[in-house]
Parts: C-alpha cells; structure tokens; sequence
C-alpha cells in the first residue's frame, strides 16, 4: 500500500517528479560519462604503458633509486640467464608472454653529414619483441599500439624523435611534416666536428663501413661500462614523435645489441627485463612468483610493477579520479537540493493527509516510510534515465571515434567511454543516486512525522 | 471486542428504535480535564476543567457555541493531543500517560474517525482507503481486501469500490469515511462536525447512518455538531460553553 501511494503520488505531480528524476538523471548522466572515461582511462593508458614497457620490470636493487647517477653500477648481469630461470618455471611460462631486456642509454648523436651534434637518451630494444608486447590488449578493448618499424631493419637502424631529427638537421631527409632544419651555425660546428673526427678515427675504419643503405646517418657516441667512450655509426629507419617534448628531443631508439655493444663490449648485460604477463588478472601472482624465483636463485634482483618504476598512470588516473569526485560532490549537491525541495513540497501539501494518517493510528515511522518511499522511487526513475542514456549517449559518442591523447602517449587513443565495462562503477552510481534520493528526505522526512496531529488536521 | 459481528446486518435495523438506550455502561470517563494553547507568548484556555463521561455502545452529542472548545474536548478524547491538565480513562485505562507510540497503537486499536472534509487518501480507490487503517493489523492481504469491501458494501458504496474519492458526491465521501472509521471495529468512534460540509438531507442520513451501527458494533459513538436539529432523540448530549461543561443529558 505505501508503495502504491507513493508511486500514485509520484504520477499525480507527475511534472514534478519529472522535473526532479531529470535532475537526477542528468546528474547520473554526467557522472556515468565522465566516469566512463575516467575507466578508458584505466584501461587505456595502461595498456598503452603495459605495451610499451610490460606489466612487470626486473631491475638490480638499488637501480630505481641510485641507478639514474651510475647506471651501470646497476646493470642485470647476464640477464638472458635470468630471462631463461623465469622461462623455466612452469607458472611464469603458462603465464608470461613475452620476456626481453632493455637499456636505458645517454650519449651525444652527431649528424654525419652536417656535424650537427647533441646528447640522446636511448633506449635498446629487441624490436620483434617490443612489436609483440605492442599487440597487447589484455583486457580487450581493441587498442594496438604500431609496431616499432625497426624489427625490418638491419642490427644498426634507429629510430629517433621528431624533435631529434629536428635538431640534428634532418627534417629532409626524414621528410618529416611541419619540419624545417636548423640553421647550421658554423662556429659551434667546427668544433664538434673535430670531436667526432678523431674519435671516429680512433674506432678503426668505422666511418667508412656505413651500413650500406641511403638511411641519414648518425654517429651515436657514448661511454662503455669501463669509462671509454664508444662510438657506432647508425641509419635513421624514421623519425617518430614521443609522448613528452624534452625526451622527443633527444631520443633514440635502437637494437638491444646495438647498445649493448656500444656500452658492454661481449658482456651480457642489461639494464632492465621486462616482463608482460597475458592474463592482466595474473599480474599479482606472477609478480610474486618472479620475486621468489629470483630470491630463491640468490639474484640481487627486485621486480617492480611498471606503475612503481613510472608513476605517470597513477598520476594521470589519480588526476582524473580527483576531477572525478569534484564533479560528483558538485553533482551530489544539486541533487541533494532538488529532492529535499521536492519531498518538502509533497510533505507541505499533504500535511492534511499525514494528520489523518497518524489519528488513524499510524506510528511516526510508517509516515517517515511513506515519504522515503516517494523521494527513494523517484531517485530510482533519475537512476534508471541516467544510466539508459548514459548507455545511449556513450554509444553515439564510441561511434564518432573522437581522439585523445593522454599525457603518457604521443599518438591520441579513440575515446571509448566505458559506462557499462565497468559494471561495479555503474552500479554504485545507480547505487549513489538512490542513496542520495533517500539520504536527501530523511530530514524533511522526520520533520513531516514530527508535525502536531490536531494541527496537521486543521489545514485547509 | 466485537466478536463475529456481520458489517451487513447494520443496514437493515435501521428501522429498530434508535431510541432504546441500553444499561449506561461508561466507555471513556474524563475529570476535570483542560487544555491551554499556549500561541507565542499569549496562553489561550480553550477547556477550562470539564468532566463526564462517554457511555458504552451509545451516541453522545457534543453540542456548543463555535470556539467553545468542542474540538479540543473530542481531540482529547480520540488521543489526538494531550491535556494541559485532568484525568481520562478509556475502557478503564488511564491513557493521559501513553507514549505517542502508546496512544498510536491505543488509537489503531480502539478509536475511529469521521472528519469534517472526510479526510480520505486522494491517490487511494475507495475500496483502498477503507482497507488501509487495517494495515496496522495482522492480517492476510485477502482478508483485509474482503473486510474492506464488507464495509463499503455495509455503507451502501459497493458499486464504486474502485473510484477514487474525487469521483464520487461528498455524501458518499463521508460513507466511506465512516467505512473506514469502522472497519477496524473501534471502540469509540469521534466525529467532528461530520456533516457541517454536507447538505441537510445528507446530513442527516450521515447521522442516522453512525447512529445505528452502535449497537452491533458496540461503539460507542461521540459527534460534534452544532446543528441540534441532528440531535438523535434518546442520545446523550454533553453541552460545552466557553471550556466548560454547560449540561450533560
Ligand atoms: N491549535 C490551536 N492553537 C491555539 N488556539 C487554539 C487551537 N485550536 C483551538 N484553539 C482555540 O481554542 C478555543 C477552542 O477551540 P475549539 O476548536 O475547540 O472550538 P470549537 O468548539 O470546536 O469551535 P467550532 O465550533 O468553531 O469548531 C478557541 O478559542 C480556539 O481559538
Ligand atoms: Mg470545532
């Protein structure tokens, strides 16, 4: 019976209640779009990130915090004998798909044919690997990140960053869009040149092997573990933007062997192992079981999940989860309002009503139940047209396939608002809005119950 | 309390003598009772110490010059509001000292009410607002359904059990005011100035109507009027002026 006077009622002030279910549908609306996003977001950036760099990245210990001043005080001896311990173990096997080392390099690139010259920051890499890795989509929501383009090329191919080509003069011959090289300034080049010259000249006949295509050369120059500098010629396979200015500026991207070569001679060393795990569920558990392998081998090694090496996920989702809980505090708000002064306005023009429903015997809290089940019911008409037409309106906006480019990325993702992937999110903003509802008209709900009977009678 | 009684023999005695008072057994009994409402900072005594009582299963008219107190005196009586002051028993228990949940339950147990503007739930069908009282009641969804329809039926509205109340004359509104009043089988039913929205005709059936259920339903049965043409021959009459009792017959 209180269901069917509220639901009555509900249609009787039915542009009322329209009014105030729209209000709370919108809100919901807004809530559930953006909160759409923010979960594309979770799921888009890191598997943005987990194709790039894997789920999981073993480093000596001490790498993450003193590495970055003697990094190679910190290298992964022969990693691949650590590669082949975790392959070996049955869980990792079934569990990680690819397992391939890094090093992260510095030096300065010199233009061959200009002289131009800066300091890079590299990045070795096995291309057919980080290709594979690239195809990741764990969590299937359809984002492939393009492969390298250097896996084709032979062990001495790059690839550097817009920026880089850029500034080394080879806007050209990379024909690279909206690029115009630098004006050579002859005097700071004449040095440098010299530079080169006679250290190419030191590495015997280098200069002159090439590598025997019409690639823009570049010689890249860096110290060995031993202190030496080190010099290897290289052929620019394109130029690629990355994601933050400084580092487009300055990257290069090349073969593993290319920079191991460069800095470790015929040691096997490296300066992380990067691990992605297929099932993004597994992560955890594989994580704890690289960390026992290793303990157990007696490595001095330490696994960090990649969200702990590079904190631009966390800070880009935690950016957007704060943005997130404003908008709905805002939200909640205007919501809160509406339906205190809709229940208020039901309460004042049936106090007749509530006086008759307490002489007639009712306790105070069927009163209170009447009027919570009006402003609850109501709040779950708001909560069902919010997620209806966030599901509508997520589903027009999915198919227009608008781009974005997250801070971490340098090419934009489609923007994929997932309403409904994340149906725990979904429900608790349904969930919200009829606790909201309810929440709302307690207070005008416990003064309408309080109201004197005699004089609830009298109104008019 | 009114055990196996039939809701629809009421219609039919209606020819019996309404006069025949039966032994005055007491119903409710009040002693010096008062009330002051207290407006900002001015006190206004509105019952300035009545006494008497309401008998068994009998009607008793409460009649007064407007703003005697006949209101407030029957508020009292149906629990609606507390005295300022004075004792009251209903059916022999002291009921000045009930809790509001106390005097809630009391008044879902034991009293029944017939307003002047009929008071009935506009979203609620007739048969619905006749049945609702008896959700404070253990009883199966059918039952009550029935009791209801008993009850309309008894009033002579069970053509319309499904209208809602703006669809039917203030008259009927009344009947099932009264339907709903009686179908939890009060002890004391009040009605305050039950008839002053109807026409004279109406009025009196409207009377006549709450008069005649007393017996078989052992109610005892208190209205307030001041139209004394209304007045049941044989009923008792408590007289109010200005917050006092001016005659009880
Ligand atoms: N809620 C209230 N607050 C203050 N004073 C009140 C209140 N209700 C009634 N009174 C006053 O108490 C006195 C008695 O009022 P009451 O309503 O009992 O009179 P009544 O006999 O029922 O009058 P009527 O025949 O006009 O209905 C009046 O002076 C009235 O103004
Ligand atoms: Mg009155």
């Amino acid at each position: 019976m209180i269901w069917k006077i509220a639901l009555r009622n509900i249609f009787k002030n039915a542009r009322r209640s329209v009014t105030t279910a729209l209000a709370i549908g919108i809100g919901g609306l807004a809530a559930l779009l953006f909160g759409g996003f923010v979960t594309s977001i979770w799921y888009g950036v890191q598997t943005s990130m987990i194709q790039e760099q894997g789920n999981l990245q073993v480093y000596r210990n001490g790498y993450l915090e003193f590495g970055a001043a003697n990094p190679d005080a910190y290298t992964i001896k022969d990693w691949d004998k650590v590669a082949a311990l975790l392959a070996a173990d049955p869980m990792l096997a079934e569990n990680i798909a690819v397992i391939t080392p890094r090093i992260d390099l510095a030096g300065v690139a010199g233009n061959a044919e200009t002289g131009n010259s800066k300091t890079f920051i590299g990045t070795g890499i096995v291309p057919a690997e980080i290709d594979a890795m690239r195809g990741w989509d764990g969590w299937n929501i359809g984002q492939v990140a393009p492969v390298t383009g250097l896996a084709a090329g032979g062990q001495e191919s790059v690839i550097v960053g817009l920026g880089m080509a850029r500034l080394m003069g080879m806007c050209e011959a990379l024909s690279v869009p909206n690029c115009q090289d630098a004006p050579v300034d002859a005097s700071t080049l004449v040095v440098e040149e010299q530079d080169f010259t006679s250290l190419v000249g030191t590495e015997a006949g280098l200069a002159d092997q090439g590598n025997g295509t019409e690639k823009p050369q570049l010689n890249v120059m860096a110290a060995t573990s031993a202190g030496v500098p080190n010099i290897a010629r290289v052929g620019i396979e394109s130029a690629q933007a990355q994601a933050v200015r400084a580092i487009d500026n300055s990257f290069i991207m090349m073969h593993f062997e290319q920079a191991r070569g460069l800095l470790y001679g015929d040691s096997q060393e490296a300066t992380a192992l990067m691990l992605q795990v297929a099932d993004p569920a597994q992560v955890d558990a594989v994580k704890a079981r690289v960390d026992a392998v290793m303990t157990e081998a007696g490595l001095d090694l330490s696994v960090y999940h990649f969200t702990e090496v590079d904190p631009t996920f966390d800070r880009i989702f935690g950016m957007f989860t704060f943005m997130f809980i404003v908008v709905s505090i805002v939200l909640s708000i205007v919501i809160v309002f509406t339906i205190v002064n809709t229940i208020s306005m039901t309460i004042v023009e049936r106090v007749k009503e509530i006086g008759t429903i307490r002489a007639l015997g009712f306790r105070k809290g069927f009163v209170r139940a009447l009027f919570l089940t009006e402003s609850t019911m109501i709040g779950l008409i708001g909560a069902l047209i919010a997620l209806g037409s966030a599901i509508l309106l997520s589903n027009v906006i999915n198919a227009a396939g608008l781009q974005w480019t997250p801070p971490s990325n340098a090419t934009p993702l489609t923007v994929q608002l997932m309403v409904l992937d994340n149906p725990t999110f979904a429900i608790g903003v349904v969930g919200t809005l009829v606790a909201l509802s309810f929440l709302a008209s307690v207070w005008p709900t416990f003064k309408a119950a309080r109201l004197n009977i005699v004089e609830s009678l009298q109104r008019a | 309390m009114n055990q196996a009684y039939n809701p629809q023999s009421f219609q039919y005695d209606i020819a019996q003598n309404p006069g025949a008072r039966p032994a005055r057994d007491v119903a409710v009994s009040f002693k010096g009772l008062s009330k002051t409402y207290k407006m900002d900072r001015v006190e206004v005594p509105a019952l300035k110490g009545v006494s008497g009582s309401i008998a068994k299963a009998a009607t008793t008219f409460i009649t007064g010059p407007s703003g005697s107190g006949k209101s407030t005196l029957l508020n009292l009586l149906g629990l609606l509001d507390r005295p300022t002051d004075g004792e009251m028993e209903i059916l022999g228990e002291d009921v000045t000292k009930l809790t509001d949940k106390q005097a809630a339950d009391f008044r879902a147990q034991h009293i029944g009410f017939v307003f002047q503007s009929f008071n009935l739930i506009p979203v609620l069908s007739l048969r619905e607002n006749v049945e609702f009282p008896l959700l404070n009641r253990k009883m199966s969804w059918a039952s009550r359904k029935t009791r209801a329809l008993e009850y309309l039926e008894a009033v002579g509205l069970g053509d319309f059990v499904d209208r809602r109340p703006g669809e039917i004359s203030g008259g009927q509104r009344q009947r099932v005011a009264i339907a709903r009043a009686l179908v939890s089988e009060p002890t004391l039913l009040i009605a305050d100035e039950p008839t002053a929205n109807l026409d004279t005709k109406t009025s009196r059936e409207i009377v006549a109507l709450m008069d005649r259920i007393k017996v078989e339903l052992n109610t005892s049965v208190v209205i307030c009027t001041h139209d004394t043409d209304l007045i049941t021959p044989g009923s008792a009459i408590i007289n109010i002026v200005d917050g006092q009792t001016a005659g009880e017959y």
